[in-house]
């Protein structure tokens, strides 16, 4: 599958191709994998602003409607689920055990405090915090999933993206 | 006593005991309790069991002292909502206060059985040297504890026949747990590991089962290959329940025949389950088992059809069936003609986030079931499309339905053909199925279904809604009907503050309520908890506004939780918890 990385903002019909991994996935054959077509990543990730109050448990993070814990079925969660994390430019990468956070918000807080912003000092770091939770923010976040594709992070419910994912990349 | 029955005073304790020893239920020796004082007495002091539904409602400590003949408990902690990720992780549930309680005021219990409860490596290590007498550990849906723990209780628990953690989260940090079960442990006759990440040694297993000649229940993890589950099933002919490990393996005609012989040789296996990575090629060595089995598990087996009804088909005792949506409707219409006898039917999808590529089950596989399955009383269906004709059919062929739960993936999804709600069809499943205990509703539904619902559900005890409802008045039908509802657990529904308030005296009435996304404020919970001191009302805001205390009333609350207990409020609530 090709990837562009294209200017364009998240819009409804900018659908990820790929399909969402679970335990229970089937594989696709061959022939689909080559027939996709190409995919623009949304270059701003960015919290979509709702004009009809969405409930809280709707997050939107690049497009897709994904409701937390829904459909209600237990899924088996991975125990102790440390991914790497590197960030674009920076030499030295991070581990994150996912296993420790319930919502793609938790894992962000992390990643921010990991990984703040370059030339800011932790006072700065710390108001761009409050600022991140209230939803603007410009940090990219891809993961790679257990077929080695590199995904955008938030597209998926959590549960699927635990078990997924085999590391994570921060794109500035 | 009324004066008719003086006789009965004359009677010393022991005479009572031994007549309230043939009530065998809770809610039996509970009517008894309430008889006299006498009787009151007399009951909870020769009390053996007990069952705790909320591990919040009665202190430990009071509890033990009020039952202080209790051999073994039930406890339960986490709401329902929790396996779905809807409960902060750190909400409570913590086992620690009953453990300790437990060790001090019942030094003769032998069964101990934890739900959703957090329990730590201590709380084990605990229940290893306090019991002398201890049987049966169950840890079922819980977590917080290690493989340490686990060794702490292979090693002590010398009379442990039962050791069950169905879908724990166990973390792994001693690797050889199972090798802590002494060479004279030969007492275990039930093992349910099931649910562990890492690898088991097969090796000390085998020997373990040698010498436990009485094992009837051995559910092993996804780690144990076909292999060494030949030489475990020749160690345990006697078997009456197993769970497999991996199910497939390099094609080898010789460990198919004895596989295939050594699970013929289980003559008395009632319960397959396991199937992890199922390989088509050995599914055909179990087909010797299938007529005999009352139960079978393919939750997590990702067989699909033929192979799937080829091995479902054959199993013509079947009672209860788990399978994943990979059956199909045609698979159903299978089952429908040969499982004659299915009582209990759950149907789980394959693929719950995928909406693009959907499996061939509709509503007509859940039809030809409730048609062709006269004793089929309990249905959990996970399916992407539903119409009020089908559900009004399932209602008029099964109206000896106890649980029905439908989950329609798509939330608000209306009947596809008529493009209405559902309300018709669930009205008639509650109309019609007069036992109905357990419901849980899905797709577009406006309140009048749960004016239905409240009308005519008169023994139903659980109920579960999401996404469904106009308003408040949704709310109200259920709260003033329901006569013997329990738990009630909703999630994004328009419902408000008025009904809550309009029926406070109601929730004293039930185990407990949960509400999600809904339309709950700050100021109602305030004045319910006001009003209602032998309810904990439990609010759950994880976004971090600020202490609660400060809010104003007209603040939304993101998750609510009140149930009622005589305990008062807990101590071990975290920071994003506030009971009101």
């Amino acid at each position: 599958m090709e990837l562009e990385l294209g200017l364009s903002l998240p819009s409804s019909d900018m659908m990820m191709e790929k399909r969402i991994k679970t335990n229970f996935c089937k594989k696709r054959s061959f022939d689909e994998v080559l027939d996709e077509k190409t995919v623009t990543l949304p270059l701003f990730l960015q919290r979509e602003e709702d004009g009809h109050g969405n409930s809280d448990s709707e997050l939107n993070y690049g497009g897709g409607r994904v409701i937390v814990g829904w459909p209600p079925v237990k899924l088996p969660r991975r125990r102790t689920n440390c991914v790497k994390v590197n960030m674009e430019g920076i030499a030295i990468g991070r581990k994150v055990d996912l296993s420790l956070h319930d919502s793609y918000q938790a894992l962000f807080r992390t990643l921010y405090m990991m990984f703040p912003k370059k030339h800011e000092d932790l006072t700065y770091a710390h108001v761009r915090r409050t600022e991140e939770e209230d939803g603007g923010c410009d940090y990219k976040v891809t993961y790679e999933d257990e077929d080695g594709d590199w995904m955008l992070v938030g597209d998926v419910p959590w549960e699927a993206f635990i078990m997924s994912a085999k590391r994570l990349r921060i794109i500035n | 006593m009324v004066g008719r029955f003086r006789w009965a005073a004359m009677f010393p304790d022991e005479v009572w005991e031994h007549v309230f020893s043939f009530l065998t239920s809770d809610a039996d020796r509970n009517a008894a309790a309430l008889v006299c004082r006498n009787w009151n007495r007399i009951e909870r002091r020769s009390r053996k069991r007990v069952f705790v539904g909320n591990c919040y409602s009665v202190a430990p400590t009071v509890a033990v002292r009020l039952f202080p003949e209790v051999r073994a408990a039930v406890i339960k902690g986490k709401p329902h909502f929790a396996d779905f990720n809807l409960v902060p992780s750190d909400w409570g549930g913590g086992a620690e206060a009953w453990v300790e309680a437990m060790a001090e005021g019942w030094p003769n219990l032998e069964e101990l059985r934890f739900k959703r409860m957090v329990v730590s490596d201590d709380c084990l290590d605990l229940i290893a040297r306090s019991f002398k007498n201890f049987k049966v550990l169950s840890l079922v849906s819980c977590d917080g504890f290690s493989t340490s723990g686990l060794a702490a209780i292979a090693a002590n628990c010398r009379n442990l026949r039962e050791l069950n953690l169905r879908e724990s989260e166990v973390e792994e940090t001693c690797l050889n747990w199972i090798s802590h079960f002494p060479e004279s442990c030969t007492s275990l006759v039930a093992l349910d590991i099931a649910c562990l990440e890492g690898e088991v040694n097969a090796s000390i297993l085998e020997r373990l089962i040698s010498r436990c000649s009485n094992i009837m229940t051995l559910r092993l993890n996804h780690s144990v290959p076909l292999e060494r589950l030949v030489g475990l099933l020749q160690r345990a002919p006697q078997l009456m329940d197993l769970g497999t490990g991996k199910f497939s393996a390099r094609h080898n005609p010789q460990l198919f025949s004895r596989l295939e012989s050594a699970i013929a040789g289980c003559k008395n296996l009632r319960n397959l389950s396991g199937f992890w990575e199922p390989g088509l090629t050995y599914l055909p060595a179990v087909y010797s088992i299938c007529e005999g089995l009352t139960s079978l598990n393919l939750n997590y087996a990702t067989i699909q059809n033929p192979e799937l009804v080829k091995l479902i088909s054959r199993c013509k005792n079947l009672r209860r069936l788990l399978v994943m949506d990979l059956i199909e409707d045609s698979g159903l219409v299978a089952v429908a003609s040969s499982c004659k006898l299915l009582q209990e039917l759950r149907v789980f999808p394959s693929d719950p986030y995928d909406a693009a590529e959907p499996v061939s089950l509709t509503e007509q596989g859940l039809v030809a079931v409730s048609a062709g399955c006269p004793m089929l009383h309990s249905v959990l269906y996970f399916c992407r499309q539903m119409t009020n004709a089908a559900l009004l059919t399932v209602a008029k062929n099964r109206p000896n339905l106890t649980c029905f739960r439908l989950c329609i993936i798509e939330p608000r999804t209306p009947d596809y053909v008529t493009q209405e709600p559902l309300d018709t069809g669930f009205s008639a499943i509650v109309e019609s199925c007069k036992d109905l205990r357990r419901l849980s509703v899905s797709g577009l539904l406006t309140d009048l279904v749960f004016k239905s619902i409240g009308a005519s559900a008169n023994y139903l005890e659980m109920l579960s809604i999401a996404f469904a409802g106009d308003g408040d008045m949704g709310l109200h039908y259920i709260l003033s009907g329901c006569k013997n509802l329990r738990k009630l657990e909703i999630r994004d529904c328009p419902f408000g503050d008025k009904p809550l308030l309009q029926n406070a005296s109601k929730l004293e009435t039930m185990r407990s309520l949960w509400m999600s996304s809904c339309s709950v404020t700050l100021g109602a919970c305030r004045q319910l908890a006001r009003a209602m001191p032998r309810l904990n009302v439990e609010v759950i805001n994880e976004s971090g506004r600020g202490p609660l205390v400060a809010q104003p009333d007209n603040c939304p609350v993101e998750k609510l939780y009140i149930y009622r207990t005589i305990a008062g409020p807990r101590t071990d609530t975290p920071q994003c918890v506030w009971t009101i």
